[in-house]
């Protein structure tokens, strides 16, 4: 079961603080990656909650981040509305969706429940491919930032922009391991650890965990409307099932079911990205190669092995316990 | 409290549960009896749902949840004990009975408030644990606490969803003699509203506790009757308990009067 454990407070506290010594000492093209890290620790953060602590992994959140992203662009230039009503539309519309998915697929499991989530994140995709309401495959441009200059930000600023993403991350993070210390959470643990017990004891499984599907996706879909604007600009790749299984490395490469391990995993990949692709293009090569040593390595991934060769000096259950990743 | 009328089970030429009928009174101790493969464990499918009948029905107060889902009859108040441990892996004792509690006190869809601290669900789990002698053990992983202890959390998972009928699948089952009198104590602790129907093979305990008796044997119910009726009964003797009656039968009712 999740536990907000002092190293886990200290490993947050430790990486908004990097992220804002980032931010005041990098130029422009580092706060353009440190936004992107903030934002995809977002959707990282919501597909660890159903995947790592729900069991429920999925391979459509590229697809509910897009469907966010796009959201939020048709609000606020289709529709003309507000930046705020835009991203209120962004979190409904990847909770509904995603809800709709968990709800579809909820009886499903293991392999055949991938299989389900691949397939609506694809024709979301493909609707939006097609679509020429939506652009189809040239996308959406023109996308505006919120103003807040209400209380004097201004987001069209690259530094005050990332500093917006890292806080909405944090908060993002803080939302999440409140979730999982509360009845709803512990309950999806204990869905993942014993879903037929769960049954007998009188909840409705399936009602579950639509419900934390749909949570994912609403967090989901709030990281696709920071994302539509940061390019200002929204196009149908967002939804490829790649950019779920990026989502699904980042999250097994900082630690399934650690929750921190899915910021330090954005961060990560993001960074090995671009300081690799100077040198080579061929940089899925070298994070192929680390996802493997990661797998081979027990599969806890990097926040999962600090916490594993942290646990003896914790309390004995967790000593206890070592060796299931599944049940940090 | 619980009434079965006419269910039948077939899983293809094999009856399991033949025109099953039973009625039991809230509050009563019923023991369910019948050798290996008689349809007990079956007849519990059935009753919490977890198995579909072909025919018959399964009535609660009175209202007929022979078509409701397994957590739908839960939520009326039926629990159920499993024969082989049915745990929450990888958890703490405390965390388990704390997800029995906190579902059925409608916790489990509380978004903010953390259930562990719940003041109805910290009771919960700490009278539960008391009865079935597991609050030493609350912060230890039921990966490593031994079996004994694996099979009361068994039966404390269900009870802590404060349940009205209890079912519990032969809960004393490998935890030797001294477990079986400890277990006898735990069940003259529940409280007497608690209607508890019981799989047993330990025949002190089953006779101790029963105010009435099923015997099961091919599916069908050979006997329903008060426990020295059953203890008498010849038929019994021969079906279930016939080489218990050959060992030498006077000893074994001198040893069980």
């Amino acid at each position: 079961m999740f536990h907000q454990t002092p190293l886990k407070t200290g490993a947050v506290l430790l990486l908004a603080a990097a992220a804002v010594v980032y931010a005041f000492t990098t130029g422009f093209f580092g706060l353009e990656l440190l936004t992107e890290v903030a934002i995809l620790a977002i959707v990282a953060i919501a597909l660890d909650l159903v995947a790592g602590y729900g069991g429920m992994v999925s391979l459509c959140h590229g697809a509910l981040y897009g469907v966010g992203a796009y959201a939020f662009a048709s609000a606020t230039v289709l529709l003309g509305w507000g930046g705020g009503a835009g991203v209120a539309m962004a979190v409904a519309a990847g909770g509904g969706f995603a809800w709709m998915i968990g709800a579809v697929s909820a009886r499903t499991h293991g392999i055949f429940f991938i299989m389900a989530t691949l397939a609506f994140g694809q024709m979301a995709y493909a609707y939006f491919f097609d679509s020429p309401l939506f652009g189809g495959s040239d996308g959406m441009p023109g996308i505006a930032r919120l103003d807040l200059s209400g209380v004097g930000l201004d987001l069209k600023n690259s530094l005050s922009y990332a500093l917006f993403c890292t806080v909405l991350a944090l908060l993002a993070y803080a939302l999440a391991a409140t979730l999982l210390r509360s009845g709803f959470g512990r309950t999806l643990v204990g869905i993942h650890a014993n879903e037929p017990r769960m049954r007998a004891l009188g909840l409705s499984v399936w009602r579950h965990k639509a419900a934390a599907f749909g949570t994912s996706g609403a967090l989901a879909g709030l990281a696709g409307a920071l994302a539509a604007q940061h390019t200002m600009y929204v196009s149908p790749g967002l939804l490829h099932w790649t950019v779920s299984g990026e989502l699904l490395i980042m999250v097994i490469l900082g630690g399934l079911g650690t929750l921190v391990g899915a910021v330090l995993g954005a961060g990560v990949l993001v960074f090995v990205k671009h300081e690799v692709s100077r040198f080579t293009d061929h940089w899925h090569l070298v994070v192929g190669l680390v996802l493997i040593a990661t797998v081979l390595s027990g599969g806890r991934g990097i926040f999962g092995q600090i916490e594993f060769w942290w646990s003896p000096r914790g309390a004995t259950r967790r000593a206890a316990t070592e060796g299931s990743p599944d049940h940090a | 409290m619980l009434e079965v009328r006419d269910l039948s089970k077939s899983f293809g030429a094999l009856a399991v549960t033949q025109r099953v009928s039973l009625r039991v009174a809230p509050g009563e101790r019923r023991v369910l009896l019948g050798p290996n493969g008689a349809g007990k464990t079956t007849l519990f499918n059935l009753l919490v749902g977890e198995l579909a009948p072909d025919s018959g029905q399964i009535l609660v107060d009175g209202r007929d949840v022979t078509a409701l889902s397994v957590d739908a009859r839960a939520r009326l108040g039926l629990a159920r004990s499993y024969q082989k441990n049915n745990l929450f892996a990888g958890l703490t004792v405390r965390e388990n009975l704390g997800l029995s509690a906190a579902c059925a006190q409608g916790k489990a869809t509380a978004l903010l408030a953390d259930s562990r601290r719940d003041p109805g669900v910290v009771e919960t789990v700490g009278e539960v644990a008391e009865r079935v002698g597991l609050s030493e053990l609350l912060d230890a992983s039921v990966d490593t606490i031994p079996y004994g202890a694996r099979r009361r959390l068994e039966v404390g998972l269900a009870l802590a969803s404060k349940p009205r009928i209890l079912l519990m699948d032969e809960p004393t089952s490998g935890i030797g003699p001294g477990g079986i009198n400890a277990f006898h104590a735990f069940l003259h602790g529940l409280p007497g509203e608690l209607t508890i129907l019981i799989v047993e093979h330990d025949m002190d305990l089953a006779f101790g506790i029963a105010d009435r008796v099923t015997v099961l044997n091919h599916g069908e119910v050979v006997f329903d009757g008060p426990p020295q009726e059953a203890r008498d009964s010849a038929l019994i003797r021969e079906i279930y308990l016939g080489s218990w009656g050959a060992d030498g039968g006077t000893d074994g009712s001198a040893g069980h009067a």
